[in-house]
């Protein structure tokens, strides 16, 4: 386990900024609702009749931000962006940095196997992602409930939220370790999983405004866990299981991959 | 000159594609005006039937948004969005570049002094940023005039995308400054795209609830779309935070550039 305490311990402070900008996005994010509560009402109404385009216009998105858990959804776009940020810079660096740094022969002279070695840096990935969350989950909760009237449901909520987080988050992180992995000039690796993260998002977005190509939602996570299906139906288990299934081809693209691949050293 | 040159060699990829993302994104988003344009229009058939304080205060929100210009201040969020992540990139790496690949030694023993040195960076990334938005300004004009259903005011259009260009000396200065203020720091990417997110996650809980004061704090609400529309013109009062941060940035950067100790090996 050598190679996993390493990597937390590489990452620790990266991750802790992480944290506190996360913590300050909420917190300041929910202290702007109580000025929103008593205007927004009025307008709730009338959104439900816009046309979709008119609404992502808006930034509703068939929200009711005059309600608690409306306007979390409404930052919950935003939270989950970073939460990508950070999944897929975190799953591409992982792998790239030793080759960036040139340490990569230091650590494959070692005597432990590659699939050994990218199983423990995918521990390491994974439970940085769980830290991630866990903090978003608590700072969500604890500033969310002092304006909710009945705290179980909203915590109810926003457990969902977080859950569609993760799902989304380990898309993205399994996406950049597979991206890591099988790229020839591992310098590209980050840029190439910031590149898809992008592409993904700009694509959700032009599908939010046209309001006509909800089929192409299964291109682009941002798309999977949007914050009025959480709302009103739940977490959808097609997509989750979509995820799941992309994380995993991905996973597997990235270890056999990563067996047979050339250092550039 | 050979900085100068140098510099515009190592990014012109980089910077190609960016101008052809920023094109292809601003011609996406116009092709799908004309929907737009269309379904707002029945919407505001809805809107007559509404009581008359509703149409006051909501129908001309919607003209100005169903205009080429008001759809074309929207979706324009998402272009500054992704103008402000290749300059604040552009900024951070530029200035990053020779001590992350510990090429510090070789360019700092030149017979050049580092003020040459930080001059020449910064007007490459200059030139890049001006031939990016030269791209970018031909194409979405080009687009504008296709999709048109009306005519435009064309100087109202211009303000718009001179304002890129503005928010990208912003960022691209953020970006130079910040990268100095972080001694070691070995990949840029995560930086650049965790810092213009959050600023963007603040610019979007600003407008939803119209906050004032917030929209000092981030540079993606210094040019006010709407704002220009009405008047043409910029808000002389955030020109003026928009130069200051520029200035502040500036000084700051260049001080420490020239004092620093250098890291060698």
């Amino acid at each position: 386990m050598n190679i996993f305490w390493r990597e937390m311990k590489a990452s620790r402070k990266s991750l802790l900024l992480w944290i506190v900008g996360i913590a300050a996005m909420v917190g300041s994010g929910m202290g702007k609702f109580s000025g929103m509560k008593e205007s927004g009402d009025a307008m709730s109404g009338l959104m439900a009749d816009m046309p979709k385009a008119l609404q992502a216009v808006f930034g509703m998105n068939g929200l009711d931000i005059s309600t608690v858990t409306g306007y979390y959804g409404m930052l919950y776009l935003y939270l989950l962006i970073m939460a990508a940020v950070h999944a897929s810079m975190l799953g591409a660096n992982v792998l790239a940095k030793e080759e960036r740094d040139k340490t990569a022969e230091f650590l494959l002279v070692k005597p432990v196997s590659r699939m050994r070695l990218l199983l423990e840096k995918l521990l390491a990935i994974a439970l940085q992602i769980g830290l991630f969350t866990a903090a978003m989950t608590v700072c969500s909760i604890g500033f969310v409930a002092q304006y909710a009237d009945d705290a179980s449901r909203v915590t109810e909520d926003i457990l969902r939220f977080m859950a569609g987080m993760l799902f989304v988050q380990s898309v993205f992180a399994s996406v950049g370790l597979a991206i890591a992995a099988s790229i020839r000039n591992a310098k590209r690796a980050v840029a190439s999983s910031a590149c898809v993260m992008l592409l993904t998002f700009l694509l959700s977005v032009i599908i939010d405004i046209s309001g006509k190509l909800g089929f192409a939602s299964f291109l682009t996570p941002f798309q999977y866990f949007a914050a009025r299906d959480i709302l009103e139906d739940g977490l959808s288990p097609a997509y989750a299981a979509l995820s799941v299934t992309l994380a995993l081809t991905a996973l597997v693209v990235a270890f056999r991959s990563y067996g047979r691949r050339d250092m550039q050293i | 000159m050979n900085m100068f040159a140098h510099e515009l060699r190592m990014n012109r990829k980089s910077a190609l594609l960016w101008a052809v993302a920023l094109a292809g994104v601003a011609c996406l988003f116009m092709a799908m005006y004309p929907t737009f344009a269309e379904e707002s229009e029945s919407f505001k058939e809805v809107l007559r039937s509404m009581p008359e304080e509703m149409l006051a205060a909501f129908g001309l929100q919607i003209d100005a948004i169903a205009s080429l210009l008001g759809f074309y201040s929207y979706v324009f969020l998402y272009i500054s969005l992704c103008g402000a992540i290749q300059a604040f990139h552009l900024g951070a790496s530029m200035i990053s570049a020779e001590t992350r690949a510990k090429t510090a030694d070789f360019l700092l023993t030149k017979p050049v002094t580092r003020g040459a040195v930080l001059r020449s960076k910064l007007l490459s990334a200059l030139t890049i940023l001006v031939a990016t938005n030269a791209v970018y300004f031909g194409v979405s004009a080009a687009m504008a005039s296709f999709v048109k259903r009306e005519t435009f005011s064309l100087s109202a259009f211009a303000l718009i995308n001179v304002s890129l260009l503005l928010t990208q000396l912003i960022f691209l200065m953020l970006g130079f400054a910040l990268a100095l203020l972080l001694p070691r720091l070995k990949t840029v990417l995560p930086l650049s795209l965790g810092v213009v997110f959050a600023l963007f996650m603040l610019s979007a809980i600003g407008a939803s609830t119209g906050d004032g004061k917030l929209r000092y704090l981030t540079p993606f609400q210094y040019f006010d779309r709407a704002y220009i529309v009405r008047h043409e013109s910029y808000e002389p009062e955030f020109l003026a935070a928009g130069a200051a941060v520029i200035a502040v940035c500036a000084l700051f950067g260049a001080i420490r550039y020239l004092k620093r100790d250098v890291h060698v090996g």
